[in-house]
This record gives structure tokens, sequence and C-alpha cells, in this order.
């Protein structure tokens, strides 16, 4: 195993290198630049492809084409070139193309401030493409090592499910610096548990059945009997239909090839909930935080726990059905990650811990959880607190 | 070791903030410790805010937030003033008292070098200023991480002037043997 001082940046290079990604187009962005950066550098090393694009939007459209030409392919952006992102987006959902999309999110709204960690797009992730009818696949890294190793994930769970699947990851995650281990030999891969998925080549006619299945090979341009791939409605050959049966069928597949079959996208990290009284939850890096203020809440006697949430969509109502209070830690003032809490934990009381930019302290989150469960009112200063539900 | 060792530098863009904490970062990865660095910068980084958070453990990092630094470099007295009030009594807090004005009462302590003068009068150029406070933070940090382990690192992650760079480290360590050998942590 090789043991190097990286960034979150350079470790997803790796995941997608050894996953097998062969093409990657970008426009450069803070905080994710160096991926780009990085990646014009490896991929010529491994003969692959590395194209400055005129734009995000382009840069999506580019990777979709790739991946329709038979490459594994990733872009990489943050806010304000995710939104960006949009159109490409529902492209290659609807069109079932794998592909995946770094979203390194920084402090916004719109272009807001480059070197600080946000937030922001927790719901912009699961909405992206206008239009509903779909589900999708959003993973959250909170570290180096878990930005590696969730690349690796996201390519395989994009050509098994036959769409796109987004890395939600932050500035923090991107830009810091972390011990890495990086697989050298196949024993090293079977330590890591790292699993691979090669691309498959449809061999046609039928490359849009009405089935929840998985596994099934995604459209190849050129390399069967020419699927037809555009932004309409597809019939069962990939012809454009204005019929809507099935766009019935066709909006039934995009949604339940997803939701039935979440054991293998479900994902979670859980510290002390059994006998807590309060639960933290949080994604990305604040969830390190978290950690923290569970263990030394623990030993100061609090009954606290904790949740890390590393596959955001689709949401996971059942980790929270337990009889607590449930206290959300976000890098945001207007709670996103909560309302989605509240909605899964239904008659237990939610709260909102909120800032972006800066990461929460342990002392901070501890103060909260300590007033929470006091029955007091957070004690923030007016424009930072928020009771976000029933106490 | 039974905690964390949190370091803290801040300074502007340019000044080589996130170059020192790559290589205190880097340096305890060389010696088998885990490590993580936070930065946090401006759009604008040269002349803007930067600040490096890095935490050094025997154990994987859980959070990586720098709330009471055992070490700050203070480069700038914007950095003192915006995050001076994280510092104990514990706190080791390096800087110039030309650039940086600690008040007396403030209860850390204080090692006080005029590194840029000095490493404009040793090696002829200030910017060498970094890699001499470098040499004071490994000496204080003891055995915990090697002189060698960081020379490494200096030789890695420094592309000119490597040898006047490896030079002030030692000076660095040099400086704090002959001003503060009797410091008890």
């Amino acid at each position: 195993m090789k043991r190097i001082f990286e960034t979150g940046n350079a470790a997803i290079c790796e995941g997608a290198i050894l996953a097998g990604c062969r093409l990657f187009a970008g426009y450069p962005i803070t905080p994710a630049t160096e991926i780009a950066e990085n990646m014009s550098r490896r991929l010529p090393e491994e003969d692959g492809f590395y194209l400055q694009a005129e734009d995000e939007i382009a840069a999506l459209h580019i990777c979709n084409g790739a991946s329709l030409g038979g490459l594994k392919a990733m872009t990489a952006t943050s806010g304000p070139g995710y939104i960006l992102f949009a159109d490409a987006f529902g492209w290659a959902l609807s069109s079932e193309i794998p592909v995946v999309i770094v979203n390194s999110q920084r402090v916004g709204p719109v272009s807001g401030i480059t070197g600080a960690p946000g937030q922001g797009e927790f719901y912009l992730s699961r909405y992206l493409a206008h239009g509903g009818n779909y589900e999708t696949i959003v993973l959250a890294p909170a570290s180096v090592q878990e930005a590696f190793l969730l690349t690796v994930r996201a390519f395989y769970l994009a050509e098994r499910f036959r769409t796109p699947v987004t890395i939600l990851a932050d500035q923090m995650v991107t830009d810091g610096w972390e011990t890495l281990l990086l697989p050298e030999t196949a024993e090293d891969i079977e330590e890591m548990d790292l699993i691979f998925y090669d691309r498959q080549v449809h061999p046609g006619p039928d490359f849009y059945p009405p089935t929840d299945d998985i596994d099934i090979p995604p459209v190849v341009l050129g390399h069967n009997t020419g699927g037809a791939c555009s932004d309409w409605t597809p019939t069962l050959k990939g012809h454009d239909t204005e019929d809507i049966e099935l766009h019935h069928q066709h909006a039934w597949r995009l949604i339940h090839k997803i939701l039935n079959h979440r054991e293998l996208i479900d994902d979670a990290e859980e510290w002390e909930v059994d006998d807590a009284e309060i639960i933290l939850v949080a994604y990305g890096t604040p969830s390190r935080v978290v950690k923290s203020a569970v263990s030394e809440g623990r030993l100061q006697g609090l009954r606290i726990g904790g949740i890390r949430l590393i596959s955001l969509w689709p949401f996971q109502d059942k980790l929270f059905q337990r009889k607590a209070s449930y206290l959300v830690v976000e890098l945001n003032w207007d709670g996103q990650l909560v309302r989605e809490v509240e909605r899964a934990a239904r008659a237990n009381s939610v709260h909102f811990w909120g800032r972006c930019g800066e990461l929460p302290t342990v002392k901070e989150l501890l103060l909260t959880t300590q007033q929470i469960l006091e029955g007091k009112t957070i004690s923030r200063e007016a424009w930072k607190t928020v009771r976000w539900s029933h106490v | 070791m039974s905690e964390r060792i949190e370091f803290l530098c801040s300074g502007f863009g340019g000044q080589g903030v996130i170059r020192t904490g790559q290589i205190a970062g880097q340096a305890a990865v060389e010696a088998g410790l885990h490590t993580s660095m936070l930065i946090s910068h401006g759009t604008e980084t040269r002349g803007g805010y930067v600040r490096s958070q890095v935490i050094i453990s025997d154990d994987p990092i859980a959070s990586p937030v720098v709330e009471h630094p055992n070490y700050f470099l203070a480069l700038s007295q914007a950095a003192w003033d915006r995050f001076g009030g994280l510092c104990q009594p514990f706190s080791c807090v390096l800087h110039n008292p030309e650039k940086v004005a600690i008040p007396e009462n403030a209860d850390v302590q204080k090692f006080a070098i005029q590194a840029e003068q000095e490493a404009a009068r040793r090696f002829g150029d200030p910017l060498f200023a970094n890699t001499l406070w470098v040499g004071i933070f490994s000496a204080l940090l003891g055995p915990l991480i090697t002189e060698a382990h960081f020379e490494k690192v200096i030789r890695m992650r420094t592309t000119r002037n490597i040898e006047e760079n490896v030079a002030a480290f030692y000076h660095g360590r040099a400086l704090f043997e002959s001003r503060w050998r009797s410091y008890k942590p």
C-alpha cells in the first residue's frame, strides 16, 4: 500500500483512474480545479483523454458523449459550475448514460466565496434535472481517503445502474490534505474492498426495457445496432416518442431501478445511537466534528449519538426511526438536510445547527446539545438561531 | 501519544501558509502518524487571508478543526487578531514581534523571533523565514517527528533554493536551542 499526504482532489483522480475512467472534461473552478489539473497530467499517462471544455455545460455533454462512445468518463466542478450541468445531467439520467460527477460545495449562493466550505447543494444534487420522474444516486465523502473510495464506488454504481452518479463533496474534503492510502497490488485492492464493473456493450435492439433490472449494459453508439439516444422519451429501441404509456414505463424504470436495489447504494455510519437521547446528524466534513462531539459528549456523561450519511440520495428514512431528538449539523444557514430528516423522523423533535464557510467546533455542538437536552432555547445570536421545529 | 496535536498557521496569501502546513503535515505522515490539514483562502490567494489547520495524531483523526492550537504560527497581525482567542495557556505562539504584536498579558507561550530579518541577514532573502519557523516548530515538537523527516519533506516540497531552505530549517532549530533550550512544554 502506498501511503502519501495528498488532497481530496488528487484522491478523486486516483480513484477514478483505478475505476477505469479514461476521459475527463471540465472547466476549472475553485475548489475543484486540481481535479482537472491532475487529470490533465494523469490521464495521458493511462492512454486516456483530458479535455478542457469551454464551460461546464459542454463539459458534462462531452462526458456523456464519451460514455456513449464506450469510455468511462468524469467531470468535476463547484456550485456555480454545478448548476450548468443541469441540462446534460438530465440527458444522462433519461438516456441512462453512466457518468460520474463531482461537486465540491463551497460557500453560496451563486459564486459566494471560493476557498471555504458550504453544503448548499443537498437538494440541488437530488433535483438537478428539470421535469422530475427520476431517482438519483449521490455519495458524500468526509475525508481524503473516502473521496478515493467513493469515487471507485461511484463508477461501479454508474455502470451497474446505468445512470449518472454524483459525488457531493465539500471544499474541505477536496482542498484538504490528509494521509491517503493507495492500493498497489491485487491484495491491497482486496483489503480495501474495492469493487469494479467493466463497461459492457448493449447488443440491442431493446435498449430501454420496461423493467427495474440493473446490470443492463448501456447504449454504446457504433458498437451495436445503433440505438438512438436523445433527450426525448425513448421507445424500447431508443427512438423518440410522445406515447404517454411509454413515458410511464420509462419513468417507472428510472425511479425503481434505483429504489428496488437500495442495498447496493445505502450507506451510513452510526455512533452510540442505541441509548441516545439525542442524535447528531451530518454528512461530509462536519460529520467528523460530530464524531468527536459524540466521543467527548459520552465522556461528559451525555447520552449523545451520531449518524453520518455516506449515501445521501435516495434518502435513508430508516435511519431516523429511533425515539430520540435529532440535531442536524450543516454548512449552510438555511437548513437543507434538516428538512429531509424532519420528514423522515416524523414525530421526533428535530433541531438545526447551521453555519456556512466554517466548521462547527466540538464545544459549540456540545453546548447546543446540552441546551436541547435541558429544553432550553438554543442560545446563539439572533441571526444565527434557527429553532427548526417542535421541541 | 495520548492526545492530538493541533497546529494553526495563518497569514496573508503568498506568505507560504499552505506550504508550511504541507511540510508539517507531510513530515508527520513520514513519521508514521495520522495527519489532516484543512486550508481556507479567499478568491485572490496572493494578499488575501489564508489559514491552514493541521492535526497530527497517533489515531485516525475525527474532527479536523483546530479548536485550541498547541502551536500557532501567526504570520500577520490579522492572523493573531482573528485566531488568538483560540489559544490556551499551553499554546505556543510563534511570531515576529516587528510584524505581529501580542499583548503583554496574553496567557500563551510566546516564541518571538525577527524571522524575516534573520532570514534576510543569514540567507539573503526574508522568504526563508518560513523554513526557519518550521525549524523552530520542529524543535518545539521534540522527538515525535525527527529532523530527518522534516529535511526529507523540505527537499520534496521546495522547488527552488532547496539547500538554503534546508539550512534555514536547521538555523531555526539552532535558534531554538540557543534561546529556549530550557523550555519544557
